[in-house]
């Protein structure tokens, strides 16, 4: 997924979510951001996770 | 020579209360003081002297009549600019928010007014908590009083600045991946992130709902845990805040550590990220003295701190976009470039990865309780680096991310940065305590026992060739 990121890719998903007064210089610092955070996705140990380990935001109701 | 800049809560405490110090004499001390130093440190985004002064006079009617309300009453404090105080403009130190005056109080600001506080003013963050330190903000970055040329950390840079400088001797902070222990650590002064729902986030901008702590900055321990004594409690229109019985921090303090088991996190500074190795040493030394006054001291392991860290970062980022999306359509030009840039990192978060980073969440914070079985607290570095230059900007990417504190956002429980000396270039050093959720009383009695054992505390920046001499004699004898 990384190496298809790109300043046209970035540029034309920030459209589709509405960022479109970005200047060019907005647009790098958000492609930069968004490679960042695709490096940090990569760090979660996410296969450590089995299919019962729930959110930390799950709640209980007892208390309303 | 007393010198009212160096008071700590509690030594004004007692002599206001005995009327050895009228609270306008010591409310005119410190402007006086912010007036003539903080043009070189930038502390207060907005300060409020005739605030202060109408505060200290009500304060010094009401202990006349014998209406001491507590170690606040009379004191002067202030807060970081994302706190909500009625009647002034809450900015996030933004131009977005310039014009945007808070209706209302929020809690922790109303608790202070309650408790007989001093109010100094509105205290300079990182743009909305996040994105600092910068020069392209209507208002200039704090520095840090060790050194102005250097990074005061942040985002509660004029919270940690200001404490550190003697303008206050306490002020409130807020912590989403490190922001009061940061400034503390940076600063050399005592910061909590106390337990995750103590502390009302109600009146205060949110960074990412799910990490967002509010705790207090000060030069001693005692008055960090006075401080905390005097904002916890359940707020029930705070849909985090814990109904857990809050309070009692100070008066545990002087208990001592003989018996006390600490687990030192140590592959988080040595392995998992190198710590500069003078941070190193100072830990080190730290670790030994605890070990000296009677604490059992062993190593303990953990998740490694990448993994915390990438969890944090994930969950504050995309929390974080989705409260700035809107003002990132219609006005990312008013944003500061390093706010704008560390925003957008959770413009295209997916949604499964934020929910696998809460599932990670659940399981990072498990499996950290769990060691308390066989512990009272643990230690660990804070930053893993002196204060950089502040006009450096390699070196502040470089050391922002080097830090060990954002896994206590993710585990929710209290986390203090107490300071552990200096460098050889004078700039501080600091380590962390932490605790199992609402173990407060604890990690403070642990960082009291250290503080009384070392010198840190007395140590003070000098702001200039000419300190205030003149002070003493405001002093009733």
């Amino acid at each position: 997924m990384k190496d298809e990121l790109t300043l046209e890719v970035v540029r034309a998903m920030a459209a589709e979510i509405g960022l479109t007064r970005l200047t060019e210089e907005h647009l790098q610092q958000l492609l930069r951001a968004t490679l960042a955070a695709r490096a940090r996705r990569a760090a979660l140990p996410i296969a450590t996770l089995s299919a019962a380990d729930e959110p930390a935001h799950v709640f209980r109701l007892e208390d309303r | 020579m007393t010198d009212l800049a160096w008071l700590t809560v509690a030594e004004a405490a007692e002599l206001l209360r005995g009327r050895k110090l009228s609270p306008v004499e010591y409310a005119r001390a410190l402007i006086d003081r912010i007036e003539r130093h903080d043009g070189k440190l930038n502390a207060f985004l907005r300060f409020t002297p005739e605030i202060a002064l109408e505060d200290a006079r009500r304060a010094e009617a009401e202990i006349a009549r014998g209406a001491w309300r507590g170690p606040l009453h009379g004191v002067p404090y202030g807060l970081k600019d994302i706190i909500d105080y009625a009647g002034l403009p809450t900015t996030a130190h933004s131009k977005i928010l310039k014009d945007n005056v808070a209706a209302a109080d929020a809690p922790v600001a109303a608790k202070l007014k309650a408790a007989g506080g001093v109010f100094m003013g509105k205290l300079s963050t990182h743009e909305f908590a996040i994105g600092g330190p910068s020069f392209d903000l209507p208002w200039p970055p704090a520095r840090n009083p060790w050194n102005r040329d250097h990074f005061c950390g942040g985002s509660s840079s004029g919270s940690g600045a200001a404490t550190a400088a003697g303008f206050l001797p306490a002020a409130i902070g807020t912590d989403t991946g490190g922001s009061v222990r940061n400034p503390a650590s940076m600063c050399g002064v005592v910061g909590i992130k106390p337990t995750y729902g103590l502390v009302s986030r109600r009146g205060v901008l949110p960074l990412a709902f799910s990490l967002d702590h509010i705790g207090p900055l000060t030069r001693t321990v005692r008055d960090n845990a006075l401080m905390l004594d005097l904002i916890a409690g359940h707020d029930p229109l705070d849909p985090g805040s814990s109904q857990h019985a809050a309070g009692a921090s100070a008066a545990q303090l002087d208990r001592g550590v003989k018996g006390l088991k600490i687990g030192v996190i140590r592959h988080f500074y040595t392995r998992d990220m190198q710590a500069d190795p003078e941070m190193a040493e100072g830990i080190e030394a730290a670790v030994t003295t605890l070990a000296g006054l009677g604490a059992e001291v062993r190593e303990i392991q953990t998740a490694p701190l990448n993994e915390y860290l990438a969890c944090n970062r994930t969950l504050l980022t995309s929390e974080g976009f989705a409260i700035h999306e809107t003002w990132m359509r219609e006005r990312p030009q008013d944003y500061g470039a390093l706010a704008r840039e560390r925003l957008m990192a959770g413009a295209f978060v997916r949604a499964a990865d934020y929910v696998n980073a809460t599932r990670l969440r659940r399981k990072l914070a498990d499996s950290f309780h769990a060691l308390f079985s066989g512990i009272d607290v643990a230690v660990t570095a804070s930053s893993m680096d002196p204060p950089c230059r502040i006009d450096d900007p390699k070196a502040i990417e470089y050391t922002y991310a080097r830090q060990a504190r954002a896994p206590f956002n993710i585990t929710g429980g209290p986390a203090l940065s107490v300071p552990v000396g200096f460098s050889k270039a004078g700039l501080p050093l600091a380590m962390q305590i932490v605790g199992k959720p609402f173990t407060e009383a604890l990690v403070y009695r642990v960082a009291q026992a250290y503080e009384q054992a070392t010198g840190w505390v007395a140590r003070h920046p000098a702001l200039s060739d000419q300190e205030f001499n003149l002070d003493a004699a405001r002093i009733r004898r």
